[in-house]
């Protein structure tokens, strides 16, 4: 049961990000890739990972993808259409493609991973909550509060463009 | 953790309590005090870069997220310099009309990205230095858009930021795969766990190009040019001298410790990419015409000269590299201070322009001359002593065809560097461009480049010092 489930997310996923990129229509790019991030949280709830797949959900699904779609109806016309790429640049970025999808997946088929060992639960809500604020070994306050300067940083860069340009 | 260790971490809070000050300032300041505001920032990094200096103490925070040793606060040190001078020369260009409702920004962003990069210098494993090449990179690229009503600049900006996501993408991918095969993301831990796999050497590649594009290696260099070109002249010396030489630190320290083990792997790789960068930096080099965008490539052709310190692996090698980083900032630094007085007091930055340049401006043309030479590595300066250490490790090595290479691109770029000196001295117009008197600070920007160009190529316990705390493989 599990394994039809983990395809049928599988391929949701992938069938969905191709048409993200392919879609010329940019708010339809954007209404597929909100399929694939709840097919992502998907994963993570099926990996018994519920705090993560809430976050996906809520931040991502939720936050991200209703951003995306506010900037595009601010900026875009609704009717616009993205250009039509050109065969040659279809071939060549498909063998890319494959290409380098075949190398990744040569290197990932041949190695052979070491389960974690962690007991199944183990990642509670608590749990996650003391390592992102405690300072010692895996501990992740540093990274916590340097992530709050990236935002108060991008925040002011955002500002600064946006600003109304006066003589 | 004692919290009284935190003051290893100096050079990162002082930056911080600078931001927040600078902050309060923009958000109770009147108008009135906008351009007084500009030299109080100036001073309060003036102060953090001398706070610097001041003897501390080393160690590791964080349980080993954070380090810090005496390489790292040299590192630190001279990122805060080069910082400084485009301080000074900035005012100039920030106090123009069109800027005067987005000055303080600047700064702001300027030293939000410089604390990127010291906690990208410090990173004590892969998480913190993911965020911090973020930090230096995200809001590098809203500096790029700064001109925002010009078309050039905007797309400066766009570029920028989508292939460093894109860069930054490939990066994380790599760093996944380091921690689904060695389970954690300590450097310290993922030290002793690669093996020669498959899987851990695409890692490495991957992490590799990530850095690579901020060093702009070929094959990963194709923003370099529009982005110099769009970019305000003095967000280009910024880009390109101290962001350049933070990523470059970092990549020969974790290459020569983290990567240790996956040496036979990228020893190659940084090999072509070192003949590729050279190659291709140097002939683009001599089709510019555009001033900006021929520092971009020249710049390009400088990073593959220090790829061949790295590819020696050895203590020297790795002295190599940084002594040639600290040359670099300071010969780079020079060069777009001339640029940025030159065009924002003309708005000219085309290499014909500079046709005459020296009858009517010859103290800026003998900067230029230095910082020049410099990079093109003509004794007694500097650069001469950079590339000739550089050159001496890889000889070390027995690969005598990859210094004959080397050699042979030096000499190229003896031939573009020198085209430009021409026009400065030897063609003769009638109507060069007029005497320019760059403000007070611009021009103490370019003293301190020029005593450092002079500096570290005669004083040499430099070179002894740095080869002290360097480390090989």
């Amino acid at each position: 049961m599990g394994k039809i489930i983990f395809y049928i997310l599988a391929m949701a996923i992938l069938v969905f990000s191709v048409m993200t990129v392919t879609s010329r229509n940019i708010l339809r790019a954007a209404i597929y890739l909100l399929f694939v991030l709840m097919a992502t949280a998907g994963l993570y709830f099926m990996l018994n990972y519920n705090f993560l797949a809430a976050v996906q959900l809520t931040v991502y699904s939720g936050g991200v993808v209703v951003l995306i779609v506010f900037a595009v109806l601010l900026t875009a016309r609704m009717d616009h259409k993205l250009e039509a790429v050109g065969s040659l640049k279809s071939v060549a970025s498909i063998l890319l493609l494959l290409s380098g999808m075949g190398v990744v997946l040569w290197a990932i088929m041949g190695y052979s991973f070491v389960p974690n060992g962690m007991a199944e639960g183990a990642h509670d809500v608590k749990a996650v909550g003391m390592s992102l604020l405690s300072y010692g070994s895996y501990g992740y306050v540093l990274p916590f509060e340097v992530i709050s300067v990236l935002l108060l940083a991008s925040m002011i860069g955002a500002i600064m463009i946006a600003k109304r340009y006066t003589k | 953790m004692d919290i009284s260790n935190i003051i290893i971490m100096r050079n990162e809070l002082s930056l911080i309590v600078v931001v927040l000050l600078l902050l309060m300032a923009e958000i109770f300041s009147s108008k009135n005090a906008r351009y007084m505001l500009l030299n109080v920032a100036t001073g309060l990094f003036a102060l953090h870069t001398i706070l610097g200096f001041l003897p501390t103490e080393t160690g590791e925070l964080f349980g080993g997220m954070y380090r810090s040793t005496p390489l790292i606060i040299l590192m630190k040190n001279v990122l805060n310099i080069g910082v400084l001078v485009v301080l000074f020369q900035v005012q100039g260009w920030l106090k123009k009309p069109e800027n005067n409702n987005r000055t303080l920004e600047f700064y702001l962003l300027t030293f939000s990205t410089l604390l990127g990069m010291s906690y990208m210098i410090s990173a004590g494993d892969f998480l913190m230095l993911y965020l911090g090449l973020e930090l230096a990179t995200i809001p590098m690229a809203t500096l790029a858009a700064y001109d925002v009503y010009r078309m050039k600049s905007t797309e400066a900006g766009i570029k920028l930021i989508l292939l460093a996501a894109l860069s930054s993408g490939i990066m994380l991918y790599g760093i996944s795969l380091i921690y689904g095969t060695t389970g954690s993301l300590y450097f310290n831990e993922v030290m002793g766990n690669l093996q020669m796999n498959p899987l851990q050497i695409l890692a490495t590649v991957f992490f590799i190009s990530g850095l690579g594009f901020k060093i702009s290696l070929v094959p990963f260099h194709l923003w370099t040019a529009d982005v110099y070109e769009g970019a305000p002249t003095n967000v280009v010396g910024y880009l390109s001298v101290v962001s350049k030489g933070a990523s470059v630190f970092v990549l020969v320290a974790i290459l020569f410790t983290v990567f240790k083990e996956m040496a036979p792997a990228w020893n190659p790789l940084l090999m072509v990419m070192a003949i590729a960068t050279m190659v291709i930096g140097n002939l683009f080099a001599i089709r510019q015409q555009n001033l900006q965008r021929f520092l971009a490539f020249s710049s390009i052709a400088q990073a593959g000269f220090i790829l061949l310190g790295m590819i020696s692996g050895t203590t020297y090698g790795m002295a190599t590299v940084i002594y040639f980083i600290l040359v670099y900032v300071f010969s780079n630094l020079a060069a777009f201070g001339v640029v940025s007085i030159v065009k924002n007091a003309t708005g000219k930055d085309n290499i014909d322009d500079y046709n005459g340049f020296y009858q009517t401006n010859p103290m800026l043309s003998m900067v230029m001359l230095l910082a020049l030479f410099s990079l093109a590595g003509i004794p007694p300066l500097a650069g001469f002593f950079g590339k000739f250490f550089l050159f001496a490790a890889v000889a070390e090595q027995g690969m005598y065809w990859l210094v004959l290479i080397a050699v042979i691109n030096t000499i190229v770029s003896l031939y573009y560097y020198l085209l430009v000196v021409k026009a400065i001295f030897v063609v003769r117009v009638d109507n060069p461009i007029e005497p320019i008197k760059g403000d007070l600070l611009a021009r103490m920007g370019l003293v301190i480049t020029v005593i450092g160009i002079l500096i570290i190529g005669i004083y040499s316990p430099i070179f002894e010092w740095v080869q002290s705390v360097s480390f090989g493989l």
